[in-house]
């Protein structure tokens, strides 16, 4: 979701943790987690100004677990700044030790930025000491019950660059494989710190959770 | 001002050539000019040479060749390398040679005593046997084999060199790579490699010829004299001219195809990526054959795709893209190695967008050569699974949708076939221009080839239909039903062949997703559909009984009426007298896929939303279902386990309403 500039910020909390296996595992598929899935949902974009929080929706296009990957757009409903929900499409890296660990290494996320945010999310405690070491390289994950991946917009889908929007910057998510809610922190050093992303998975109006597919040839 | 002699006009040549063969004035010298000239003026010429074959000058010489003495040399060599000219890249010039009679008069002249003689004729020979319409050599036949191996081990490199282009044009099954490999021609043709630059060329085309898909032959290769012959071709990819590098690499790829092992110390790869790329700019047949040796060396190798990519393979197929009139043949080699390098790197599919070659590669789709227009939709298919494209909708615009739905109806079905995998991946966009496929016919054309009596067609088009309905809207859902009707889909379900089974399921499970109105369509014409889906779980394929089940998982997701369908569906015991319910079989399935497609359509049936959900619940937990899936709590599959845990959760809050 694209957010509006503001000051920097610094400092978080350090959290303790335990060791995981050292065994290499890709994590299974998620139903909640494959293509044409919805979820809704807020990010907070509250500043020292004001509190302000706006609605988001997450659609998921596509997923290669093989290559951590996911992808999918991300609406923004009630932006101040522009006239119609602004739509950005973004790619997901699935932090599956194999293909991505903890560490971001790029879009300025040095490896103290990345434990500050994934330490944010409860369900990272458990790993963290092992992530201070190596990145998390050396952890298996495939049956751990939450996924932890990092968001990236990569482009405006329904508005040009020129909107007065910025999406520089990206998510630290982490998805419940229990009830299929989604939690994330934006990060971008020109942003407000820790902006929360909170989305849970709809049905659009049906009593219960429907499935599309497709097959790429 | 210089002008043409008029004696010299093809017109008039071939009037001395055709009186000269009557018998006729102009004596053996005449003739003998007629033909030299005639040779030199149709040398690289492409026009002239067809100009003379309109003129009828083939027949003419071959006539001039079988009555020639064979002790008139002059005659006959002219005569041989004037037909040599001929059948040199122009396929009616081979055709005209072939129909002429030409080929058992220049064999029989291989053994006239003039040197001279055998040189023309089997020049000329391999001429003939370089194109694709050359006549098959039967190898197997015992005289043939003997006469091949005797020109094998003619004295005469010209000779040699055509029994070379003999194998490489004649062989292709694995029994007659044997029966060449028994009689010694592996050895030969090794033993070609230390010859000049013609005997190599021509032992390494044959050579890949013995070798391609035969393991057998490979191992004796690689093993022949310690393994000298595997060095020698590993040198000759370092040779300085064009062509041996690229037989050599050729040679070497079906080697590392046959087994990886052999080339292992050798860690070659890399080296022939990087000539291959370099002989992109070659002109010719090394410049024309290089994209598709890398296509092969590469197919299906994600680590060999990156290697290509970092040695700037996508750049530079794309510049070639951009360059104009390029020939049918190297404009297919380009397009299928790009095609190759797209299909797994989201790197070179970017890279090939942004180097604007999208437009080129549609506008392939339209080119007269049938073979160009297929590797265009095979290079469309893998740029278009591109994710981060189809989102944006850069894939489907007028042009793309229009080339595609005409290829639809072209008449070869590979055609057809190669435009269906196109159209399978541009129709998911997820954007709005689904509509544009569809305002142009393409929904029609799909269904039409629904229909197909050939199954390779008929499962595409259902599964493009598939896509095109994935996250369709209402309007769009309609529109395609109406074509497709009801009862054609109903028999999709109940296809013949699973492959279709399973696409026509998942056709339909999004047919269903979305507004809780798509659903009625299954229930439309007596609920046809559901009911072949119902009864097709019962003994069909694990994954069509998948992508069944989420069909009744998302008719679950709907109203009470819908539910209470799917409840009376996969609760029924089977015909057979079965008494376990095929919600009970799947659940207790060996695919974790399977029961978890199963376990959501629980969770469906068992959504807290309303009074009569405690009903199912009291029904599910009266056939076993609820207990079934309190022995599921630690399912091993992680996607079931959380879900199972939903389910008891709705399961209970179900019960207590109901009790």
């Amino acid at each position: 979701m694209p957010v509006r500039v503001v000051e920097n910020w610094s400092a978080a909390s350090e959290v303790s943790g335990q060791d995981g296996s050292s065994e290499h595992g890709l994590p299974p598929p998620f139903t909640l987690l494959s293509p044409g899935k919805a979820f809704a949902g807020t990010q907070n974009v509250s500043s020292l100004q004001k509190d302000e929080a706006w609605r988001v929706n997450v659609q998921i296009q596509g997923c290669d677990l093989e290559h951590g990957y996911l992808c999918g757009t991300m609406e923004a409903l009630n932006v101040p700044l522009a006239d119609t929900p602004v739509m950005t499409f973004w790619e997901g890296e699935i932090v599956d030790t194999k293909n991505y660990t903890f560490y971001t290494g790029k879009w300025e996320a040095t490896p103290e930025d990345d434990v500050r945010h994934w330490s944010r999310f409860p369900s990272f405690s458990p790993l963290q000491s092992q992530v201070e070491i190596d990145g998390g390289k050396s952890l298996d994950l495939s049956n751990y019950p939450h996924l932890f991946m990092r968001w990236k917009e990569q482009y405006f889908v329904n508005v040009g660059t020129d909107c007065g929007l910025t999406i520089a910057g990206f998510y630290y998510v982490c998805f419940s494989c229990s009830d299929g809610s989604i939690n994330g922190f934006y990060y971008d050093p020109n942003s407000s710190p820790f902006q929360r992303l909170e989305l849970k998975s709809t049905n659009e109006g049906r009593s219960g959770f429907s499935f599309s597919s497709y097959e790429l040839q | 001002m210089p002008a043409t002699k008029t004696n010299n006009r093809p017109e008039e040549l071939t009037e001395r050539l055709s009186s000269a063969a009557s018998g006729g004035g102009g004596g053996d010298g005449g003739l003998l000019k007629a033909l030299r000239e005639v040779k030199n003026q149709i040398i690289g010429n492409r026009t002239k040479k067809l100009w003379y074959l309109k003129l009828g000058a083939v027949p003419t010489i071959v006539s001039i060749l079988s009555s020639a003495a064979d002790s008139d040399s002059a005659v006959i060599v002219q005569a041989a390398a004037a037909l040599g000219s001929f059948a040199c890249g122009v396929d009616a010039g081979v055709r005209a040679v072939l129909d002429g009679g030409a080929m058992p008069i220049l064999v029989r002249l291989l053994s006239n005593c003039d040197e001279k003689v055998v040189d023309a004729c089997a020049r000329s020979l391999r001429m003939v046997f370089q194109s694709k319409l050359a006549p098959k050599y039967d190898i197997l036949e015992e005289k043939n084999m003997h006469f091949l191996l005797s020109l094998l081990n003619n004295e005469n490199d010209n000779v040699t060199e055509l029994a070379a282009s003999i194998i490489t044009h004649s062989c292709e099954t694995t029994a007659e790579q044997e029966a060449l490999c028994d009689n010694g021609v592996l050895q030969r043709l090794i033993a070609l490699l230390e010859g000049s630059t013609n005997q190599r060329d021509a032992g390494l085309d044959s050579l890949a010829a013995i070798m391609k898909s035969n393991s057998d032959v490979v191992s004796k290769l690689v093993t022949f004299n310690n393994g000298r012959a595997l060095n020698s071709i590993i040198e000759l990819v370092k040779d300085r001219c064009p062509r041996t590098r690229l037989l050599a690499c050729i040679c070497l790829i079906f080697i590392g195809n046959a087994c990886t092992d052999h080339l292992k110390e050798f860690d070659i790869n890399t080296e022939l990526i990087l000539v291959l790329v370099e002989l992109f700019e070659e002109p010719g047949r090394a410049g024309d054959e290089a994209p598709y040796a890398l296509a092969n060396l590469i197919a299906g190798k994600e680590d060999l795709h990156k290697q290509a990519f970092s040695v700037n393979a996508v750049e530079k197929l794309c510049n070639f893209l951009h360059k104009k009139a390029i020939e049918a043949k190297r404009l297919q080699g380009i397009l299928l190695a790009l095609a190759e390098l797209c299909s797994k790197l989201e790197i070179c599919r970017t890279k090939s967008l942004s180097l604007k070659v999208l437009d080129i590669v549609i506008g392939a789709l339209k080119h007269d050569c049938t073979e160009v227009r297929i590797a265009a939709c095979t290079c469309l298919r893998s740029i278009s699974r591109s994710l981060k494209s189809l989102s944006a909708g850069h894939l489907l615009n007028e042009t793309a949708a229009t080339s595609l739905i005409q290829l639809l109806h072209n008449q070869s079905t590979e055609v057809q076939v190669a435009a269906l995998g196109a159209v399978c991946n541009v129709v998911v966009d997820f954007t709005t221009r689904k509509s544009v496929f569809l305002r142009h016919g393409g929904a029609k054309e799909l269904v039409q080839l629904s229909r197909s009596m050939d199954s390779k067609l008929r499962l595409n088009a259902v599964r493009a239909l598939r896509n095109l309905l994935f996250l369709a809207d209402k309007i769009v859902k309609e529109n395609i039903l109406q074509e497709l009707t009801i009862s054609t889909l109903a028999s999709l379900v109940c296809d013949a062949e699973a492959s279709i089974q399973e696409q026509a399921m998942a056709l339909i499970r999004n047919l269903v997703d979305g507004s809780v109105d798509c659903i009625d369509h299954i229930f439309a014409e007596d609920g046809v559909i559901i009911t072949a889906v119902a009864r097709q779980l019962w003994g069909a394929t694990v994954p069509v009984c998948i992508q069944g089940m989420y069909v009744l998982s998302n008719v679950a997701a709907g109203n009470d009426f819908h539910k209470d369908a799917v409840m009376h569906h996969i609760l029924l015991p089977h015909d057979t007298g079965s008494d376990s319910s095929i919600l009970l079989r799947f659940l207790q399935n060996n695919d974790g896929r399977l029961r978890t497609a199963a376990i959501w359509c629980v969770i469906n049936l068992t959504y807290p939303c309303n009074c009569t959900a405690s009903e199912r619940v009291t029904r599910l937990r009266t056939s076993g279902v609820v207990s079934q899936i309190k022995s599921m709590v630690n399912d091993p599959c992680l996607d079931v386990k959380h879900r199972v845990r939903t389910a008891l959760e709705q399961c209970t809050v179900g019960g207590i309403n109901s009790a």
